[in-house]
């Protein structure tokens, strides 16, 4: 079970699927951080739904794109618009609703340290970018690799899967540190063009705790009104 | 009485005591053990950890709790003289154990054992594996936990190389173990006995006389010092009661944990999707296989803090102690060492003198 395959052996690899054609999706550049992260996204965050894609729109945006460049690429046999074939609009609305169900956690819990910004979400595992000696480190598995990168000042995770699928967040953060954007791209080497949602997400302080708690083994959850003792 | 009223007792006793009392006679074969703390065997690269399932901290408690298993084997096996854990390498053991652990989860134990006598012959350097799942079902119920067989073979394997000795090599290494300890302590007066070969053998050039008075001086130390790591020892033992069935918890969490990954397998397996491929079932089901997955990792991690959390603060306190001891004999030890030549160098003046 326990692979131990090195990441720097397969990271190539990665790239190189993340990215065909077009530029990585997270470069050597990207990879590596000189003294603090740039962008600091520890808090606690709640989803604004007064802001963000709505997948439907999404999807007749998809739409529409695969109508004119099938009929682009028709044009010269029988001009006029050209319904994408069936297959294809079934792909993407498999992604899209991928793409919804990863995106769909209410509040985000992000904490950060000089080396490791862990987000943890309801429902899901939790992404995990860390950086050792200024250069991050991937997560690998028999089921997928994980990566992850500063883009400038957005955090950037992207996840490759077998049979090519690919899940990509980039995080940003607004200057007053009171807005975090997420965009989660979703793609598949089955279908012919990602799906791209973007979330918005606002800080809230949560009331501090009656009780300090810590987990334990032997006796679970313990807590406190003051110091804990064991 | 507390321990450090235990401790001055028995330093006033001890050198109060004439040194025939002190040497006494005993059964070459019980050799004294000391058991040095073990290598954790955690590798630098931090990158690492998460790929080998290594959880630092508990590793390093690790290091300090299993030697103990080990030495609690070793005085019921009803072999060996005093068995100590020390907390680094005792050049002048009659018989110095070392270790290093190589893997530890929840489902086997694998440990590099090394064994040398004082005279510098290896007895065995090998690996030790057992696996705990197999253990724990065998296990009587009467035993404690973390007390796997590998500890039962390596007591075994130091026994069958001592067996190889006869009672000369017996008596040698006691001996040679007297007189490194004595020569680390006062080279002028010890060096001239033992011979290095340079490659860590050493050899008994010639013996000092039994009414030696340096050579008593340096028993009624060498006890004193016991006395000091057998208080260290006793640090060991409170830690090994305190955090024993946290421990035990903790591996059978880890136990679980590992049985968890296989179930991952088994359910990626099982849940192998024969939808067309691009199909919603058929990648949701990829995301799920990678999501379990890291679920099962991040549960793991979770628990390692969980058990920092619980023993941490006992093996802080124990090190803090254990320090404290090892700073007392540190001083105490250069103080004899200062002593010693001085007296060497006193009584060398008044031979030639003369009456």
């Amino acid at each position: 079970m326990l692979k131990l395959r090195s990441l720097t052996i397969s990271l190539p690899c990665l790239l190189l699927v993340a990215c065909a054609p077009a530029q990585p999706v997270i470069d050597e550049q990207m990879m590596r951080i000189d003294g603090e992260m740039p962008a600091d996204l520890s808090g606690s965050w709640e989803r604004d739904y007064s802001r963000g894609d709505d997948i439907n729109q999404v999807l007749r945006d998809i739409y529409y794109y695969l109508s004119r460049t099938s009929a682009d690429r028709a044009y010269t046999a029988r001009p006029g618009p050209v319904q994408p074939s069936s297959k294809d609009f079934e792909s993407i609305r498999a992604l899209a609703r991928l793409a919804e169900l990863i995106t769909r956690p209410q509040v985000l819990t992000i904490s950060q340290n000089v080396q490791e910004i862990t987000v943890d979400r309801k429902d899901d595992f939790s992404l995990l970018c860390a950086f050792y000696d200024g250069v991050a480190r991937g997560t690998e598995s028999d089921y997928g690799t994980e990566i992850c990168g500063w883009d400038g000042d957005q955090l950037v995770s992207h996840l490759v899967l077998p049979d090519g699928l690919q899940v990509t967040h980039r995080f940003t953060v607004s200057e007053d540190g009171q807005q975090l954007r997420i965009v989660t791209t979703v793609s598949s080497s089955a279908a012919r063009v990602p799906v791209t949602l973007s979330r918005f997400y606002k800080k809230f302080e949560r009331l501090p705790p009656d009780f300090n708690c810590i987990e334990t083994l032997s006796m679970k959850r313990v807590c406190s009104t003051g110091e804990i003792v064991l | 009485m507390t321990a450090r009223t235990r401790i001055l007792a028995f330093l006033v006793v001890g050198f109060l005591l004439p040194g025939a009392a002190i040497a006494q006679a005993r059964d070459a074969a019980a050799l004294n053990v000391s058991i040095s703390v073990f290598d954790p065997g955690i590798p630098d690269d931090r990158a690492l950890h998460r790929d080998l399932k290594i959880f630092p901290r508990i590793r390093r408690v690790e290091a300090r709790f299993l030697p103990f298993v080990l030495r609690e084997t070793l005085v019921a096996s009803g072999e060996w003289g005093a068995v100590r854990v020390v907390t680094g390498p005792d050049v002048a053991a009659e018989v110095g154990i070392s270790g290093s652990i190589i893997r530890s989860d929840g489902e086997r134990l694998e440990i590099r054992v090394r064994a040398v006598d004082a005279t510098g012959r290896l007895w065995f350097d090998q690996v030790f594996g057992s696996s705990l799942v197999q253990n724990e079902r065998d296990r009587d119920p009467g035993t404690a936990p973390g007390s796997p067989a590998i500890y039962d073979e390596i007591e075994a394997t130091l026994r069958a190389a001592r067996d190889r000795l006869d009672d000369r090599a017996l008596g040698r290494i006691i001996e040679t173990s007297l007189l490194r300890y004595a020569t680390e302590l006062a080279p002028s007066a010890f060096g001239q006995y033992l011979a290095d070969d340079g490659n860590g053998m050493f050899s008994i050039r010639r013996l000092p006389a039994r009414s030696d008075p340096m050579l008593d001086r340096i028993e009624r130390i060498r006890l004193t010092e016991y006395v000091i790591t057998d208080s260290v020892d006793a640090k060991f033992r409170e830690l090994h009661e305190e955090i024993a069935s946290t421990y035990a918890l903790w591996r059978e969490y880890r136990r679980k944990s590992l049985e968890y990954d296989r179930q991952n397998a088994r359910r990626a397996e099982d849940t192998r999707s024969d939808a067309p491929r691009g199909s919603y079932e058929a990648i949701k089901n990829l995301y799920d296989n990678y999501k379990w997955d890291r679920v099962t990792a991040q549960e793991q991690d979770r628990l390692a803090i969980a058990f920092n959390n619980e023993v941490g603060p006992v093996v802080e306190a124990m090190e803090v102690r254990i320090a404290e001891l090892e700073g007392w004999v540190e001083a105490k030890y250069a103080e004899w060492h200062r002593l010693l030549e001085e007296v060497f160098d006193a009584e060398i003046k008044l031979n030639r003198a003369g009456p």
